[in-house]
């Protein structure tokens, strides 16, 4: 993806005013990124109530560790890959607590969680066709989700989604072409 | 059928933005003739359109948000200031030791090439230097940190 030299300035901004830990950058960033930084949440854990928590997770996160942001790349992936590794984390102790979800060393099989309540993407879908696609994201795999959102939504490219997720891109193409198999289902039977 | 295999992987590599030009128009007059793959096509351009018509709903709303990151960025300064303040502190306890061995070794050397008592030296070396400089070293943590210039 082309990243214009505005791009790259802003992106130096953002760097700059994260180390100085710029409340007002910080506030600005919010407002710009909050809504993309939950759905990314909510396509990674299924569940609405654990994105909200985490999205603020994440943006503490954000103001502890923003010095180690250099502005050399786009501030989006770095975002979410946040976000991601902090998902995992919460899961993983969630899991050592004793609760419901499956415990294992490897962060992606953590990511897999029981459904239980309503489906976010039920209350989400804003047309026919998402009301169809709904039910299959709710039980697509976790990280097919996840690589569908960040190719076909967040527009990021197959280099910057390996790096968010740290698989190689062959992974991250496979699980695009799988999610898109499973969905395109949903309409197959027409 | 394989020819129609190869060709819905590329059509699925398309979407994905791994396909050049030439694969492209290579698609484009396949589907003319072919209508399982046309469908295949328009079935995955679909679902992908569907994946954008999503709005969730944030739950925490960016004042209450932007009130919490104040907080911690407060508490944050604050045990930046604490920090810089211990580390003044045993910077300037352990100068003012080093620096009173030194004035100790100093004194002594005088006092006998001037033939004072040493005792006397020792009560100089205590009153004039070691004493002063723990206050001073003391000050550090009693001072508030703006007064300092370090918050």
């Amino acid at each position: 993806m082309a990243w214009s030299s505005t791009a790259e300035a802003e992106d130096a901004r953002i760097a700059r005013g994260l180390r100085k830990r710029d409340l007002e950058l910080l506030t600005s960033l919010v407002e710009r990124f909050q809504h993309r930084l939950v759905r990314y949440l909510v396509y990674l854990t299924g569940r609405q109530e654990y994105a909200d928590d985490l999205a603020q997770e994440t943006w503490i996160r954000v103001l502890q560790r923003g010095s180690t942001y250099n502005g050399r790349q786009r501030f989006d992936p770095w975002l979410f890959a946040i976000a991601r590794n902090l998902t995992i984390d919460y899961l993983r102790q969630k899991g050592k607590a004793g609760q419901n979800t499956s415990l294992s060393n490897d962060g992606d099989a953590v990511l897999q969680l029981p459904s239980s309540g309503p489906s976010p993407f039920e209350a989400a879908a804003r047309s026919e066709d998402a009301i169809r696609l709904a039910d299959r994201l709710q039980v697509l795999p976790p990280l097919h989700r996840e690589a569908l959102l960040l190719r076909f939504q967040e527009d990021l490219s197959l280099h910057e989604i390996a790096k968010v997720v740290g698989a190689p891109v062959t992974t991250v193409s496979s699980r695009i072409y799988r999610g898109l198999a499973e969905l395109r289902s949903a309409f197959e039977e027409e | 059928m394989d020819s129609d295999k190869k060709f819905r992987e590329l059509i699925d590599r398309s979407f994905t933005g791994e396909i050049s030009e030439r694969e492209r128009q290579i698609i484009h007059s396949h589907i003319r003739d072919c209508n399982d793959c046309k469908r295949y096509m328009e079935l995955t351009a679909r679902t992908i359109r569907g994946l954008r018509e999503f709005a969730f709903a944030t739950g925490e709303s960016h004042i209450r948000l932007r009130d919490i990151l104040a907080h911690h960025a407060g508490t944050m300064r604050q045990h930046n200031v604490q920090l810089k303040v211990r580390t003044a502190f045993a910077l300037a306890l352990s100068m003012s030791l080093v620096g009173s061995l030194f004035a100790w070794w100093l004194a002594r050397f005088l006092a006998v090439q001037m033939h004072f008592g040493i005792a006397q030296a020792q009560a100089g070396v205590l009153v004039f230097w070691l004493l002063p400089s723990l206050c001073a070293a003391l000050c550090t943590l009693v001072t508030p940190g703006e007064n300092r210039g370090i918050a």
